[in-house]
């Protein structure tokens, strides 16, 4: 449905650049963080990345701007991680709008995605008018939701696509989209630095020609992973060495595991720490722990060789903690709590009993939205704002150790130098940081073949790929490679993008298509002698030729090689040819031919006079009409000497030879539609050709 | 032109021997699977020996024995040295299934063909695919795209599409086309018209596949009758193959029926198989990832089943029926042939045979029917020497040593003397090609073997072993010593290292009775002893075999029509069977080679590529029949910029051709759509479609067409002159497309 309508509307269009038009649309992360959501068509077929929602809004304003495309439309939904600005709008768009494509996801991101979307309902507290979707939809949504493996190469409608590791989140990925031969990647979030569990993004193998990147990090570079690390390490330990308590406020998914990861190693090799208790408080991030425990192949080298000999994922030094009630704060100790931003929740209460107290700190361990109480104190103001509305001086050691694993400059711009494509679309990053990122790779690119673009949300970059049709001629169509101006007559056969062109008794060979030959056998009641009905068809039909049929030994007429009559018995005639509309309409002519023989005898004969007349006056009558159809076409139209017709239209004067249907004119385009035009009027009065096969 | 590719097997055709082909593609040769069987029977490598060194990659597709067994033979003795191609869960589970072998070897044989260190290298290089992961080769490959895809008879198990030049070689053996618990079914049936297919005739003869619920009924009705009244139940199976269906049937029927007999998994490697699996979720069926995804409920969290990896641990376990599944399926090593010999005597012991097994083994012999009521058992037995033996056996080795190191100085000063002045590699004692180490250390013979590390090579010319002593030539500046700030800097990957020494061996785990076995050097023996094994114990086979059965592989190589079709390993009669069967039916070409017969499948395709102008592609007006579209096009050939040909408009009125009618007419469809046009429709005699009164409708020529493989369909329309008649003939070609 979708691809004819598009097709169509490509047709219609004048040709006016070279190539097909391929146009990519944010609907979200346009000069923005968050909904996440990238539109593309190209040739009919339409692609969605990623479904997110932005976690600064709440109801529909969170939504990227789906109602600038058709859902409906769209054949394949990609979501490239589990993070909430980029793939929580889905139940939304599964559910709740046209959209009948299909949808693909790694296994881990799906198994996670549940979880968290189920999480986030719950916590979530919005009226019910403004919830975009509940459990049940995200209950449903699996269902819909197909998985696809890294490197697996899938084909839907002719839109073939993969993925590669991106680093950022357990199961993130980019993927790659090939139509027709032009490919598209399309990064998501990605990391080009190997931590404690993941690989680093790949780098494709094949360059893309249009890659849609993330610029989150903009022109900043990061600290080195292990300078990092051992920041965070050495705040901990010097801070529960002196019986202070750690506060580690962390989105549940994600970075949170590489911490523990961090932390349990650190703790294992450090045995006078073992008597101080980590805690780790996230019942999302427990019920995740399984999906880690599982997705291990997804991971890197390092974490499958600690594989080999236990689940690096089962950690000996860290215990979960439900509740607040649950936890016994006498002495030094490490917390992990949600959230993140220290809104409410766990963290939050911890938070509030432990600020004032010097001893203490704090590590913020990533990149903290705007007006969250974790971005305030970064500043380490003097007091803050507790939960019951008192103020509370900020004792506490605050620290920002970030450890987001999104690509900073030095990263994307080796990504880039490394992968050259053509045209670089930049998304998922705050506008100013993302013109600075465009200004910086500009000189980074300075030959002018990069294009490097920036477009806001709802603004279509359009861009035009040459695209060249190639067809594979194959089989007998192709035991002799042809030169310049042979003709080349066959099936044509589109699958996906592919073309092949073939003779049309291999199609059967070369494709799942079969051909066949409808044969078809009449029965006509018929009472009289065989040889008027032959004495007749000769009359009317060029060929007639005789025969006698050799089982039966009865008499058979073969008509222009296609219909065979047969006298079956007294009573009956039969005729017996192969489908096609030539032969049908010859077999008509012969049926009502013999059926006027049987029912109105004597007309025939008169039928018979007139056509040993009609044969002289054919030739004059043809005439005519060419002549008659001429004048109607062009108006002015003589007989000139020498028996040409001489045409003149607007001053200019053709000369038609009516036998060999040659033109002569000075004027080129007369020329042209005389010639054709005479063409089409001789093939519509002349007889109809019977010997074409 | 076309692909030239030969294929030549190099073990089991014509019989149910191992599996390992040769298949070349435009002079790049692949070894596809490298099987060997439980006798370990070096014949066979034979023909694999003879160009183990002309091989440029190896592909693998089922983690067992019969497809990858020989690997590390090959690898360590036949000059093997190409890069492996396998799924994840093949390069594990085939590791472990090797482990598993060794070590039920080492127990009760000198087995010498290779060693744990050979399987590590063996496996330690192979490239790692996923499913539908196209791999582009690179050198002489060039050009050449390998993809393993889903075969559905074992965990990663895999058929490969070999691509070049958009010419699809197929290798599909031990498919299976229905879902199982653990496993898709494959997807063959996705591919269509490749221009070789290689395919196994192993149960072409094989048909009356029970359904699958009644199988499994019947499976634990047999093992639960046996527990009941008191007896135990043997499986033998494989190492990590078809045992994780077995192992999902026992444990979901366990939890549903709250049976308290315990089962057992004793292999010398199970708990690390398990643990494995349970990280290969994504590889496996639909149903086990939603579930996991949905409830985070990992189907290979076994309850019911313990996992024992020593034969101590199962005779301490309480006494009682108990069900045990042990490796080898073939008896011929492992813990299930001890098993078998301590529990054949008891009438109320069950062995449950699920699959058929290796020719010439014990589980074949008793396989057969009738079953034999005894039969003859070599039993063998590692034991450590003690007492006078093992006295004499030191004193043996005392006796070689001192032996050797007489002959070693003999020689050291025969070769002392040779190779004075003649070349004198001591100035480079760290850097002496391969050739000459093996000289030196045979030079100083095995007296010091025992002393020599791995990799130390004594300079030659020092008369005892000793480590290269080096100056320390240090150079000095005005600024004191020249360092090579280098050395200094404290790099970022000891932090990761340091980190992964403390997990330990990076080889791969092994369980610590194997560990233990591995390190137990103390001298020991192996001793056999015959026994005559009463068989009176129930003996039952049931097929878990996990492969399509005869008639899904007929329609299987049906749907996936070859050009031309090759068929492997099958007995004699199965082989000719399916080669008869798919020459009437299915394709002219079909060719089952003898051992080392090559046979030519090159393609005799004809194929050139040309540019389909904008032009052209304007006037044509596709039609849509299934996934595609076909158009009729006639065009003159020209010429791009690039020197491309390329196919314009005709200039003239093209000459008129002749129609043809494309689509594909089933008969039954047909009827129901005539019937849901209120015309009267019904079966007459002889596949003939009786409609209305008068006319008659059927397919003619060659029967036994399926999905159009061998010809365009015929179909006759008969019938008086009536107003039916054209009716029905509307309707027919309202069936058709015509160009």
């Amino acid at each position: 449905m979708a691809s004819s309508s598009t097709s169509l509307k490509r047709r219609e269009q004048p040709i006016s650049r070279d190539g097909d038009q391929l146009i990519v649309t944010p609907l979200g992360a346009g000069s923005e963080v968050g909904r996440s959501c990238v539109y593309m068509s190209f040739r009919g077929k339409n692609i969605l990345f990623d479904c997110g929602i932005h976690p600064a809004y709440s109801g529909m304003a969170a939504l990227p701007y789906f109602d600038e495309i058709d859902p409906s439309s769209i054949d394949v939904l990609l979501i490239t991680h589990f993070h909430i600005d980029h793939a929580a709008s889905l139940p939304y768009f599964l559910e709740k709008t046209t959209f009948n494509g299909r949808v693909f996801m790694t296994h881990a991101t799906k198994a996670i995605y549940k979880l968290l979307l189920t999480d986030y309902v719950k916590v979530s507290k919005v009226s019910v008018e403004d919830m975009l979707f509940d459990e049940q939809d995200i209950n449903k949504s699996m269902d819909k939701i197909e998985v696809i493996d890294f490197h697996q190469t899938v084909e839907v409608n002719g839109i073939k696509f993969w993925c590669y590791t991106a680093g950022h989140v357990l199961g993130a990925a980019m993927f790659m989209v090939d139509i027709a031969g032009v490919r598209i990647l399309y990064t998501g979030d990605y990391s080009r630095e190997e931590d404690r569990h993941l690989r680093a993004a790949e780098l494709p193998q094949f360059s893309p020609d249009i890659c849609i990147i993330e610029s989150t990090s903009g022109v900043q570079l990061h600290q080195s992973r292990h300078i990092r690390e051992k920041r965070f390490t050495d705040v901990i330990h010097s801070t529960v060495a002196q019986g202070g308590r750690v506060l580690i406020p962390a989105f549940a998914l994600g970075r949170a595991q590489e911490l523990l990861l961090i932390l349990d190693e650190y703790w294992a090799n450090h045995p006078d720490l073992h008597n101080i208790p980590i805690y780790y408080a996230s019942p999302l991030a427990k019920k995740c722990m399984a999906v880690y425990q599982t997705y291990i192949l997804s991971m890197n080298d390092r974490i499958r060789n600690q594989f080999a000999n236990s689940n690096p994922f089962v950690f000996k030094h860290i215990s979960p903690l439900n509740s607040i009630d649950d936890f016994n704060d006498v002495g030094p100790s490490v917390v992990m709590a949600t959230p993140g931003g220290l809104q409410s929740g766990l963290s939050r209460q911890l938070f509030d009993s432990w600020c004032s107290d010097k001893k203490n700190a704090c590590i913020i361990p990533g990149y903290m939205v705007e007006g969250t109480l974790a971005k305030t104190i970064i500043n380490e103001p003097k007091e803050v704002t507790l939960m019951n509305g008192l103020t509370a001086p900020l004792n506490m050691q605050v620290h920002y150790i970030s450890f987001s694993a999104h690509a900073d400059y030095a990263q994307t711009s080796t990504f880039l130098k490394e992968l050259m494509p053509p045209n670089i679309i930049l998304v998922h990053g705050e506008a100013n940081e993302m013109m600075r990122l465009k200004q910086k790779l500009l000189t980074e690119f300075p030959d002018g073949n990069t294009k490097i673009m920036t477009p806001k949300n709802c603004e279509s970059v359009e861009m035009y790929f040459n695209s060249e049709k190639l067809a594979k001629t194959i089989g007998r169509l192709a035991e002799k490679t042809p030169d310049v101006g042979d003709t080349v007559s066959g099936i044509l056969v589109k699958k996906g993008f592919t073309y092949q062109i073939m003779a049309p008794d291999e199609l059967h060979v070369f494709s799942q298509l079969s051909t066949a030959t409808v044969t078809q056998r009449i029965t006509i009641p018929f009472v009289g002698a065989f040889g008027v009905i032959k004495h007749r068809l000769e009359k009317i039909f060029e060929s007639v030729e005789f025969s006698t049929d050799e089982e039966s030994g009865l008499p058979a007429l073969k008509v222009h090689e296609r219909v065979t009559v047969k006298q079956e018995s007294e009573k009956h005639i039969s005729l017996q040819w192969s489908s096609d509309p030539i032969s049908d309409m010859v077999s008509d002519s012969i049926v009502a031919l013999i059926l006027n023989i049987s029912r109105e005898v004597p007309k025939i004969v008169m039928e018979e006079e007139d056509a040993v007349k009609s044969e002289e006056e054919n030739g004059k009558k043809v005439e005519k009409v060419i002549y008659a159809l001429l004048v109607s076409l062009f108006g002015d139209v003589k007989l000139g000497e020498n028996g040409k017709l001489v045409i003149r239209v607007d001053g200019n004067v053709a000369q038609l030879d009516k036998e060999s249907g040659e033109v002569e004119s000075e004027h080129s385009g007369l020329k042209e539609r005389v010639r054709v035009a005479f063409e089409r009027i001789q093939s519509a009065v002349k007889p109809i050709p019977l010997s074409a096969s | 032109m076309g692909t030239s590719v030969q294929v030549t097997p190099l073990c089991g055709v014509y019989n149910e021997n191992p599996l390992s082909y040769l298949v070349s593609i435009d002079g790049f040769n692949f070894l596809i699977d490298c099987g060997w069987n439980d006798l370990f029977d070096t014949s066979l490598l034979e023909p694999l020996s003879r160009v183990a060194s002309t091989i440029d990659a190896v592909l693998l597709s089922h983690p067992d024995t019969l497809h990858i067994g020989a690997l590390p033979y090959a690898m360590k003795q036949l000059g093997l040295s190409a890069p492996v191609y396998a799924t994840e869960p093949v390069h594990r589970l085939g590791l472990l299934t090797m482990y598993d072998q060794f070590l039920s070897r080492k127990q009760v044989s000198d087995f010498d063909l290779f060693t744990l260190d050979d399987i590590d290298s063996a496996f330690q290089n192979v490239i790692r695919l996923t499913y539908s992961q196209n791999y582009h080769l690179s050198g002489k490959g060039e050009g050449i795209v390998i993809a393993p895809h889903v075969a559905g008879h074992m965990l990663g198990g895999s058929i490969w599409r070999i691509t070049k030049d958009g010419e699809d070689v197929i290798y599909a053996v031990d498919y299976n086309h229905r879902k199982e618990r653990h496993l898709n079914g494959t997807v063959l049936q996705s591919f269509v018209r490749p221009a070789v297919l290689i395919t196994d005739a192993y149960h072409a003869l094989y048909t009356n596949q029970t359904a699958r619920q009644q199988r499994d009924k019947e499976f634990l009705d047999t093992i639960s009758k046996h527990l009941e009244v008191g007896g135990n139940v043997l499986l033998p199976v494989d190492t990590a193959g078809r045992v994780l269906e077995l192992l999902l049937i026992l444990e979901q029927h366990w939890s549903q029926r709250g049976f308290s007999f315990p089962i057992y998994f004793l292999t010398y490697v199970s708990s690390s198989t398990i643990d494995y699996v349970k990280s290969f979720l994504e590889w496996m069926s639909d149903s086990i990832s939603k579930s996991f995804e949905t409830s985070r409920d990992n189907a290979f969290l076994l309850r019911h089943v313990t996992l024992l990896i020593n034969k101590t641990d199962l005779d301490n376990a309480p006494p009682g029926p108990k069900v045990v599944l042990a490796s080898m399926a073939s008896l011929e090593a492992g813990f299930a042939r001890e098993i078998f010999v301590e529990w054949a005597n008891d009438p109320r012991n069950l062995v449950l045979f699920t699959e058929t097994g290796q020719f010439g083994t014990l589980a074949r012999m008793l396989q057969s029917a009738p079953p034999p009521k005894f039969v003859k058992v070599t039993m063998s037995k590692r034991v450590p020497l003690a007492g006078e033996e093992l006295i004499a056996y030191e004193e043996e080795q005392n006796r070689l040593k001192r032996e050797e190191a007489l002959r070693a100085s003999l020689v050291k000063e025969e070769e002392t003397k040779a190779s004075h002045g003649s070349d004198d590699n001591s100035s480079e004692p760290m850097i002496i090609d391969t050739k000459t180490t093996h000289d030196v250390i045979g030079s100083h013979g095995p007296a010091y073997k025992d002393i020599l590390i791995d990799g130390f090579v004594p300079p030659s010319s020092s008369v005892a072993p000793m480590f290269p002593y080096y100056d320390n030539t240090s150079e000095w500046d005005d600024f004191g010593e020249i360092i090579n700030p280098d050395d200094y800097v404290i790099k970022d990957e000891d932090m990761d290292r340091g980190a992964m020494h403390n997990g330990g061996d990076v080889d791969g785990r092994l369980d610590e009775a194997t560990a233990s076995l591995m390190l137990d050097t103390r001298p020991s023996k192996v001793m056999s002893n015959e026994l005559i094994v009463t068989v009176s114990c129930s003996l039952v086979k049931m097929d878990y075999e996990g492969r399509s059965d005869g008639r899904s592989i007929k329609s299987m190589i049906a749907h996936v029509s070859p050009l031309k079709l090759v068929l492997v390993h099958a007995i004699a009669e199965a082989t000719e069977h399916l080669k008869q069967h798919c020459l009437n039916n299915i394709c002219p070409h079909v060719y089952a080679p003898q051992i080392e017969e090559t046979v030519d499948v090159t393609s005799d395709l004809c194929a050139y590529k040309v540019q389909l102008s904008e032009k052209l592609m304007s006037n044509v007006i596709f039609k849509k029949l299934g996934d595609s579209e076909v158009a009729w096009v006639d065009s003159e050939v020209g010429k791009t910029e690039r020197d491309m040909r390329s196919l314009l408009p005709m200039p003239g009125a093209a000459s008129p051709h002749k129609p043809v009618l494309v689509g594909d007419l089933k008969i039954a469809d047909f009827k129901q759509f005539l019937s849901s046009k209120g015309v009267q429709v019904e079966f007459a005699g002889g596949g003939a479609l009786r409609c209305g009164e008068y006319v008659t409708l059927r397919k003619v020529g060659p029967t036994g067409q399926k999905g159009g493989a061998s010809g365009p369909q015929q179909i006759l329309i008969e019938g008086p002159l009536c107003e039916d008649y054209y009716k029905i003939r509307d309707y027919l070609y309202s069936q058709f497309y015509l160009l």
